[in-house]
């Protein structure tokens, strides 16, 4: 309904373009390690941003429960740069063991990452770096590969996958604070060891963190963006807007379904993996209900068809809320505005920001040719749905 | 004349909404000689604003009255006050704005363990400073914060054998929200109950914030325990008075021995639904001591809300800015994390709840433990105290002692543990 | 064995309270309101206000509170719902931002914070109301002791069923209720004033949170976040019933009530909860349309 319609291959070009070139290039005129660590952390969001357009926007799936992947990925990475904090027991033996088991352990457990606790040896293989990366990616994929199997085999649609998908981070959230022992429950990881590449540590305030994040984002974006342009994506667009005339047409429409569905959780656990690296902590919080349904808000804001428009609404909100909450006047307040921008966007502006971005090029591009050649605003509404 | 804390805020805030609304690339301008900015964060929205507000202003308060009295070495303290947002991820981006960007020598916040733990990265691996207000779990040895509430010896040491010797009470029912705080307190009170003669009969967890209570009241009412061991937190607290009382439990035969239920949560649910309970804290509103009260005065003017109450985490952000203060005299003005460390430690100061002072090893605080029984008016009566302050000992559930330290000014021994 | 069935049934009763205004609202209407459990607190802080300010009890802040929470969702419907029919996903966004709205305005004290005007009753604190000691002491009945608050709330959940029903199968409203949730186009056509109806309709629900709001404030905190965990649990029981079907929804709660009840009792609490997490993805995932559907539309 939206990119398709017009000569949109060329406007995302440059539009895409433009945006990753302004994040590598960022760190030239930005030198400020905070505010360089801050913008990388929205940039992880703006990549939860597109994981949300990718499900929601081109699929028709409404995922309430994509802190669950994002959490999955953070909890990952975070425990294999927990075992290498100087803060674990008996760090530099072959074995350390995170603080926490041994305070969560019953009295005169043997401090071994083995049996300290029941079922600590699942943090065994973590101790190296390079599984706890793989694991970040490896076990959203499954979980989402699993859940999605059996809500599209039964042909569970609409808002109904909504609900399944929000009981399930619920679930999870629950499970993982009452795992204490292993997982540390409310508090999460914290105190981690840096991300470590051949001998290199990445610092979390460092241009080189940074780069990490930008790199990683453009990746997502292009390889999503391309993705959603072959002939799965547009069949998966098929689906999203008739499901039972692309099943008529014999196309396996929930083979399409859980495989974007997957992608999308992919992503996720790849954002939390980088947001780990860059704020040092994984907490359940990640898993809260409110952070899943502002992630589909950030993606509302931006534009929930758009890859780049949801991107860019993540990254924009936070801002905003940074900026207001640490401002004087808004302190107490900003987060009654950030309500009111979230009202006022889905009444007025339904495409988000990328709709207007597109009905403004659409326009360019139309004076440029024929004057009346603006796409039909109103169709394109449907997209809520 | 005391301002109110609003005023106050717009009067101190020397750069206004202005520069602070604009895009916040520029690097902090450098700060003026005559100030020295302090990091406050504490939550002003979502839940947890319902106790971290009266931090955050206990804070204010303490920084206006420095500054009032010619502030520290003759600079005024400029508060730069942020906004957790009762969210770990919030607060650690706030703590990074604080220690990284506007470079403040130290900051005071922090009401949850979550979101201590969330700031301390970025406290340690900058050697920013934290001053900590509230009671908790200890197995915490950091040499970047500055401890000042209770750990669970300074709540539980004298609660549990008076609980067993002098009310008379031997089978205990512990129950708490399911995270660090109260399974450490389970904890260590197992090892005093055993130590007392006493018995445990059941140790209960249930979600935070958690609010239906009645399995649970239900469990208790047939365990056949004589005492209830409380180390609930937060908004639970208040549903579960109110279930025990509407099951027909009373404090007299069955009472609830806290360890968390303070002054707000007493009002919150009613003073009717906890009379007779007990709560353990070094700080009750009801200290009568002419100091006491005349801060609880100028709190309620200061908040500019007569039936304000003050509670214990509400006190220690009170005095740790005191201590800061002193910290930075001692350190001769030098606003770096190693000089205020080493002035910090040592230092005493006359608390509204009498002496405190900052242990120079483990940098948490020496705290009097008082045993109250909420009353009509929703007030502790305070029924027994400790002679003098006790020293903290963060690891005592491995067996920290005050003779033989886990946790000193080296860092922690973790061959101890 | 009896006692475990009543804490179940007590549970349930809580559940059915806030789900029968949703099923209203979200069944009738195809509205996700998130503001839900807003109303369900504006409803417990009418209750408060009502009781600092004009000394009234529990029983009479009912009324109010119904009367509150629904003139406040009729402005809701006015302002956003209205524009936003058949867009149920954007109803949720709406909503959400909404809900961050009412508790900001509470906590803030409907701004007037900003001024340092403080109203006793508002503010980022705790509140309470006071309820009668009649229904705080239990009393021995037959062998069993009954608790009286929590017997008070089934007995008003079940009135208020009753009502609910009645009003929805027995009355001319009702009728054209019905008629709009089937279609909307159709209804229109026979002459129903579709936007009157669903406003009124919408009003009603978000009455019955305003209620539910009085209730919990018994037993429970009054804080301005209170509805958030609530309208989840809300949500879940009104899709596992089955959208739009009364029965369904009376059902579902039982069904989650006594599952969680007994579970809590026999185990913990936090194993309950998952069960009942657990029972909703099995239950939605078999019948996605609910326990007991119509076929509409």
């Amino acid at each position: 309904m939206q990119s398709g319609r017009f000569d949109s291959v060329g406007v995302d070009v440059v539009a895409y373009g433009a945006f990753i070139l302004a994040i590598l290039l960022l760190p030239l005129f930005l030198d400020d390690p905070f505010w360089l660590n801050r913008i990388a952390k929205y940039l992880v969001y703006g990549m939860l941003g597109v994981a949300i357009a990718l499900s929601w926007g081109y699929a028709g799936i409404l995922n309430l429960g994509q802190g669950l992947f994002f959490g999955m990925g953070a909890y990952m990475v975070a425990m294999s740069l927990k075992l290498q904090s100087s803060t674990s027991l008996q760090q530099g033996s072959d074995s350390p063991v995170p603080d926490f088991m041994l305070w969560n352990a019953q009295p005169g457990a043997p401090t071994e990452l083995c049996c300290i606790s029941p079922s600590s040896f699942l943090w065994l293989p973590f101790q190296a770096q390079w599984f706890g990366a793989v694991m970040a990616l490896v076990v959203p994929v499954v979980i989402a590969l699993a859940l999605s199997s059996a809500i599209f085999r039964l042909r569970v649609s609409g808002v109904y996958v909504a609900i399944i998908t929000l009981a399930s981070v619920l679930l999870v959230r629950l499970l993982i604070v009452d795992a204490q022992p292993l997982t540390n429950g409310f508090n999460g990881l914290t105190d981690l060891g840096w991300l470590t590449v051949a001998g290199f540590e990445f610092d979390p305030y460092l241009t080189q963190t940074y780069y990490i994040v930008a790199v990683s984002l453009s990746l997502v974006l292009v390889l999503t963006r391309v993705l959603v342009g072959t002939r799965a994506g547009l069949i998966l667009q098929s689906t999203r807007d008739d499901p039972n005339r692309a099943r008529y047409l014999g196309f396996d429409v929930a083979a399409y379904q859980i495989f974007f569905f997957t992608v999308s959780a992919g992503i996720a656990g790849f954002a939390g993996m980088l947001y780990v690296i860059a704020a040092e902590f994984a907490s359940p919080s990640f898993m809260d209900l409110a952070f899943s349904i502002t992630m589909v808000v950030w993606a509302a804001v931006g534009g929930r068809s758009s890859l780049l428009g949801a991107c860019i609404g993540a990254i924009l909100i936070n801002t905003i809320e940074a900026t207001a909450s640490e401002s004087e006047m808004f302190q107490e307040a900003w987060r009654a505005i950030i309500g009111l921008i979230f009202i006022l966007v889905v009444l007025f502006l339904p495409r988000g920001l990328a709709g207007v971005g597109q009905d403004l090029t659409a326009r360019l591009i139309g004076m440029a040719r024929r004057p009346s050649a603006a796409p039909d605003r109103q169709a394109s509404r449907d997209a809520a749905e | 004349m005391t301002t109110s804390r609003r005023n106050f805020l717009k009067q101190s805030s020397a750069y206004g909404a202005a520069a602070a609304l604009a895009p916040g690339l520029f690097v902090n301008a450098a700060q003026a000689a005559d100030e020295i900015e302090v990091g406050i964060l504490f939550s002003l929205t979502g839940g947890l604003s319902i106790v971290e507000k009266s931090l955050a202003d206990a804070t204010l308060m303490a920084i206006e009255e420095i500054n009032q009295s010619g502030g520290v070495m003759g600079k005024m303290i400029k508060p730069i006050l942020e906004d957790g947002a009762s969210d770990p991820k919030t607060y650690n981006e706030k703590a990074s704005k604080l220690v990284i960007r506007d470079r403040v020598p130290s900051v005071f916040g922090s009401y949850t363990s979550a979101s201590r733990k969330a700031v301390l990265p970025v406290f340690e691996k900058r050697n920013g400073l934290y001053f900590y207000p509230t009671y908790y779990e200890g197995f915490e040895c950091s040499k970047n914060v500055v401890y000042t509430g209770a750990v669970p010896n300074q709540q539980l040491s004298n609660f549990i054998p008076w609980i067993i010797n002098t009310l008379g009470k031997k089978k205990f029912f512990i129950v708490g929200s399911n995270y660090i705080y109260p399974r450490e307190m389970s904890k260590v009170s197992k090892i005093l109950i055993e130590q007392n003669g006493g018995e445990w009969v059941d140790d209960q967890y249930l979600e935070l914030g958690h609010s239906e209570w009645g399995a649970m009241v239900n469990k208790i009412k047939e365990s056949g325990c004589d005492v209830v061991l409380s180390n609930v937190v937060g908004d639970s607290v208040i549903a579960f008075y109110r279930e025990f009382k509407n099951q027909g439990l009373t404090h007299d035969v069955l009472p609830i021995c806290a360890t968390v239920t303070s002054e707000i949560e007493i009002a919150a649910m009613g003073a009717e639904f906890a009379v007779g309970s007990y709560t353990s804290f070094p700080y009750f509103q009801a200290i009568d001591t002419e100091r006491n009260k005349a801060f609880i005065e100028r709190y309620r003017a200061f908040v500019n809300d007569p039936a304000a109450v003050t509670h214990h985490a509400m006190e220690s952000s009170y005095f740790q800015v005191f201590l800061w203060k002193q910290a930075v005299e001692a350190a001769g003005g030098e606003l770096t994390t190693d000089a205020i460390r080493e002035g910090v430690k040592g230092q005493v100061f006359e608390a509204p709840n009498g002496t405190v002072t900052v242990d120079p090893e483990n940098l948490h605080t020496y705290l009097t433990p008082r045993i109250a029984q909420w009353g009509e008016d929703g007030q502790g009566t305070i029924i027994d105290a400790y002679p003098e302050p006790v020293r903290p000992l963060p690891y005592v559930a491995y067996g920290e002692t005050a003779e033989n330290l886990f946790c000193a000014s080296a860092g922690l021994d973790s061959s101890k543990l | 064995m009896a006692d475990i069935l009543f804490i179940g049934l007590s549970l349930s009763s809580i559940l059915l309270l806030i789900a029968l205004g949703l099923s209203i609202t979200y069944g009738a209407m195809g509205v996700i309101n998130m503001a839900h459990g807003e109303l369900v607190m504006i409803g417990a802080y009418t209750a408060v206000l009502a009781g600092i300010y004009l000394n009234l009890n529990l029983f009479l802040s009912l009324p109010l509170a119904f009367a509150t929470s629904a003139a406040l969702g009729l402005l809701i419907e006015r302002l956003v719902i209205r524009r936003l029919y058949g867009r149920i996903i954007d109803t949720l966004l709406a909503t959400w931002g909404v809900a961050i709205l009412l508790q900001q305005a509470i906590r803030l004290e409907f701004g007037l914070s900003f001024f340092d005007i403080h109203i006793q009753g508002l503010g980022t604190g705790l509140q309470n109301i006071s309820v009668p000691a009649f229904l705080t002491q239990p009393f021995d009945f037959a062998g069993m002791t009954i608790q009286p608050y929590r017997s008070f709330i089934i007995l008003v959940t079940l009135l208020l069923t009753l009502l609910t029903w009645f009003l929805f199968y027995r009355t001319r409203i009702g009728m054209q209720v019905r008629a709009i949730m089937r279609n909307p186009q159709i209804a229109a056509a026979c002459g129903i004033d579709v936007r009157r109806v669903s406003a009124l309709t919408f009003a009603y629900g978000s009455g019955l949170a305003g209620v539910a709001g009085v209730l919990l404030a018994g037993f429970k905190t009054v804080q301005p976040d209170m509805g958030t965990s609530v309208v989840v649990d809300g949500f879940l029981v009104v899709v596992v019933g089955g959208v739009g079907s009364l029965i369904g929804t009376i059902f579902a709660s039982l069904l989650l009530g006594q599952i969680n009840g007994i579970i809590a009792v026999l185990s913990n609490d936090i194993l309950a909860r998952a069960v009942v997490f657990g029972v909703v993805i099995v239950l939605i995932m078999w019948r996605p349309k609910g326990l007991f559907s119509f076929r509409g539309r």
